[in-house]
């Protein structure tokens, strides 16, 4: 299953529309939440919005999840080993109120598991092969704890040794 | 029982907020943290309940007029709580924070933005000279002196 979803606050057609065009031509279960997105998915199972707790499952049950570039979807993608593929909102086509999506999968694309789309072509082109979308699960959490714990002890010794 | 030692955590809304949020979660078994952010992030938080959060007008640097209430209102928590250090990953409400600690004796910690690849955030750029201790997220854009680096958020 893929699943697919655009955030709370606008809608993201482009995306949704992409996914249904390739839903029609593969035989591949799509999810997604289209948010208040006018474009209206015919090959694919939609709701506009899901409930955190079925949201998070669809997340952790899906092969890959489809997204859009913001940064709490990445961060629930990691949280399951999820492979995620972003596509970012362009102000040019009027997706968002400034350009910040296209410069966000330029770091994005830097971690593991995160893959950028920023056209169809090249989301179409990751999805042919999704089995190569790994994951490499125990980064996240060894980056994290060793900000964390620096913090924690530059806190209490005033030293950054 | 012996009393965990105060931060005061600042951030704007969004990535900012949710930066701000994957190192607290943590540094709450260590310290005892409050938070001050703009109002709209509250229901974002998972764990906001228990959470002491201050509403903060939602200043930037394109909303300058903004930055006159915030400063008042980071002052007021500062003395209501005495914070021993502030932590912040940005943006502008994490800048004056940081240049109103200069002024307190108060320990300040700026978190770069894992957004920031190429080179420091604006916001980090102002602070790089006043905080006590400038963290970036990308290991190419630390220099061991002034700014470190140790992990990311992700």
């Amino acid at each position: 299953m893929i699943f697919v979803a655009v955030g709370t606050q606008f809608p993201f057609d482009r995306l949704i529309e992409n996914m249904d065009q390739w839903a029609a031509d593969y035989d591949e279960e799509v999810i997604a939440q289209i948010a208040d997105g006018e474009y209206l998915p015919q090959n694919i199972n939609w709701q506009r919005f899901l409930d955190p707790e079925q949201y998070n499952n669809y997340i952790k049950q899906a092969s890959v999840f489809v997204s859009h570039a913001g940064m709490g979807n990445i961060i629930s993608a990691r949280q399951h080993n999820t492979p995620i593929i972003v596509m970012n909102r362009q102000f040019e086509l009027g997706e968002h109120r400034n350009n910040h999506q296209a410069d966000g999968i330029q770091w994005m694309a830097k971690l593991s598991g995160v893959y950028a789309a920023p056209t169809q072509a090249e989301l179409y082109t990751l999805l042919c092969d999704t089995k190569a979308l790994q994951v490499s699960s125990s980064t996240e959490n060894e980056k994290l704890d060793r900000l964390v714990g620096f913090l924690g002890d530059y806190i209490e010794t005033g030293t950054t040794n | 029982m012996t009393k965990k030692t105060k931060i005061l955590a600042i951030s704007s809304p969004g990535g900012h907020w949710i930066q701000l949020n994957k190192i607290c979660n943590q540094l709450e078994d260590r310290f005892d943290v409050v938070y001050a952010t703009p109002r709209a992030q509250y229901k974002s938080s998972a764990q906001q309940g228990k959470r002491k959060v201050y509403a903060i007008t939602d200043a930037s640097a394109d909303s300058k007029l903004n930055l006159i209430p915030v400063t008042f209102q980071l002052l007021s928590i500062l003395i209501r709580e005495r914070p021993h250090t502030i932590i912040s990953t940005g943006a502008a409400p994490g800048v004056m924070a940081v240049l109103l600690c200069k002024f307190l004796p108060i320990k300040t910690i700026w978190v770069d933005s894992i957004a920031n690849v190429k080179v420091l955030s604006r916001s980090g750029k102002m602070v790089k000279k006043h905080a006590n201790l400038v963290m970036t997220q990308w290991e190419d854009l630390s220099d061991e002196k002034t700014i470190f680096y140790r992990g990311s958020v992700l």
